[in-house]
């Protein structure tokens, strides 16, 4: 029991660590551009679709389930306004950075897992190429920049998603959904949203990399890693989503 | 013609042959319950603490963007029905197979990963025994009996959790909220939670059991294989969860 309870604790504190190694790395300068690029350009392509496959039917489902139950009110006008305020400040950062995490960030656990064990990270740093900055920062920065990013397209489809049930589906007017969109929401939650998928992004990659970097015990334990980082992301991501949310969002005022 | 759409009907195709494959064969040699129970305590007992921590953190979340939208439009009394109706019909059914298709899931896929890099399936093949119904089936069982009573527990941490931020983060009365959110649960919103999670089961199940079976050879191939299964299940699950939405309350 005092296991499970201090468990959580070493964790964090490893993590820490580890995220202060990527950190003097980063300052330092011993990281390619070059290879941030290419991470950001293949964390943007392979998540993508994943993205826009999920976040559409999530919107279509909040559509179905806010029209049933807007129509007991018959307030069917307010459906695009609280579909945008879910969607935007809470649906699309934590979904894209769950597919991001269940995606790129699994992959980046399952690659440098693979290099671990192929004892590729030892010859890095036999070289005198420092390991972290080579392997590790870019792809965590390449999280950090692609995930905002996605947290905006996953918004828009989101929405798209709400629109096609509740103009294609129950026929309400395209007028109505759209003049009532950003009632509620405006520039600053755009931007609080984007912040949430920026740290969500910092999060999945240093998590990622974590495991993956120190990834041991043959083909199993890159899976262990794998399966690690897709849990650990979420996890993280939801408790950050609690602080977030009530930190942006949340004045009882 | 060859590229995207060719691997993807190839994909469909194949998941298709394994999944009535996994059925046959359950038919043809029996289900071995032992195994069964084995893997459902394993997976009950391993997945509760992470879902139990992310249902906590759900239910806060859905009172605090609930409170947000509602107070926004003067009804926060609706912030209660807004947690009943958003967690139990749609969030805690979708949270719980996302946290059992990204726990057993992926560990069920690198296990056979190894077990196909390392040649064991083989070698159960060569000893005429059928690996899908050795190796398969009772997780396939075990996810599809387990996951229901996962997301009941999370549907009820939810809502506490929920009324924990609601009483005392957001100051609202504790008789008011409890009564909005529990009149607007009903039975048949708990029963279709519950078939939603076995449909969520059954395809975490087959899906993850397929992409392991079919795995490349090595360490690449394991973390691979992991990687797309957890991808593919997430999205067929969230479209599933749509069409069973729409049946249900369309």
């Amino acid at each position: 029991m005092a296991q499970a309870l201090i468990q959580p604790i070493i964790t964090l504190g490893q993590l820490g660590g580890f995220g202060g190694r990527v950190l003097r790395s980063f300052v330092a300068g011993r990281w390619s551009g070059q290879e941030f690029m290419a991470q950001a350009a293949t964390v943007a392509s392979r998540c993508f679709l994943p993205v826009v496959l999920t976040i559409g039917p999530f919107g279509a489902v909040i559509g179905v389930q806010g029209m049933v139950i807007l129509d007991l009110f018959s307030a069917h006008r307010l459906l695009s306004s609280l579909l945008s305020i879910f969607m935007i400040r809470e649906l699309g950062p934590v979904l894209a950075a769950v597919l991001v995490a269940a995606q790129a960030g699994s992959s980046f656990a399952a690659e440098l897992g693979a290099m671990r064990i192929k004892e590729e990270i030892d010859a890095t740093a036999v070289m005198a190429v420092d390991p972290i900055g080579w392997h590790v920062v870019p792809r965590v920065l390449a999280m950090a920049l692609v995930v905002p990013l996605l947290t905006t397209v996953a918004n828009a489809f989101g929405v798209l998603g709400g629109y096609a049930v509740a103009v294609g589906l129950y026929g309400q007017s395209h007028g109505v959904f759209v003049a009532h969109l950003a009632e509620n929401i405006g520039v600053y939650d755009l931007v609080a949203s984007a912040f949430k998928g920026l740290v969500y992004g910092l999060l999945v990659g240093l998590i990622a990399t974590w495991k993956g970097y120190n990834a041991s015990g043959g083909a199993e334990g890159v899976g262990r890693a794998v399966n690690d980082t897709v849990v650990a992301s979420v996890m993280f991501i939801l408790v950050f989503n609690y602080l977030l949310s009530s930190l942006l969002f949340g004045s009882s005022s | 013609m060859t590229g995207l759409p060719e691997v993807f009907l190839r994909r469909v195709g194949g998941y298709g042959i394994f999944f009535a494959a996994c059925v046959r064969s359950t038919f043809q040699h029996g289900v071995r319950w032992d195994r069964v129970l084995e893997e459902s305590q394993k997976l009950g007992v391993r997945a509760f603490p992470v879902l139990a921590t992310m249902a906590v953190f759900v239910g806060t979340n859905l009172a605090i963007q609930g409170h947000a939208a509602f107070s926004a439009l003067g009804a926060e009394s609706l912030v209660g029905m807004f947690v009943a109706l958003g967690g139990v019909r749609e969030v805690c059914p979708l949270l719980a197979a996302t946290m059992v298709a990204a726990k057993a899931g992926t560990e069920m896929t690198a296990q056979l990963a190894v077990m196909r890099t390392k040649e064991q399936i083989d070698a159960l093949e060569v000893m005429a025994v059928d690996p899908r119904a050795e190796l398969v089936t009772p997780s396939l069982l075990a996810i599809m009996l387990v996951l229901p009573a996962l997301t009941i527990i999370s549907i009820a941490l939810a809502l506490v959790a929920a009324t924990g931020v609601a009483v005392f983060q957001l100051g609202l009365q504790r008789g008011d909220f409890v009564d909005y959110m529990m009149s607007n649960i009903t039975v048949f919103d708990l029963a279709a939670a519950t078939l939603k999670s076995v449909f969520f089961g059954a395809i975490i199940a087959t899906v993850s059991g397929y992409f392991g079976f079919y795995s490349e050879r090595g360490p690449r191939g394991v973390g691979q294989a992991t990687n797309q299964a957890v991808v593919v299940m997430c999205i067929v699950c969230i479209s599933v969860n749509f069409a069973l939405t729409s049946i249900l309350y369309g």
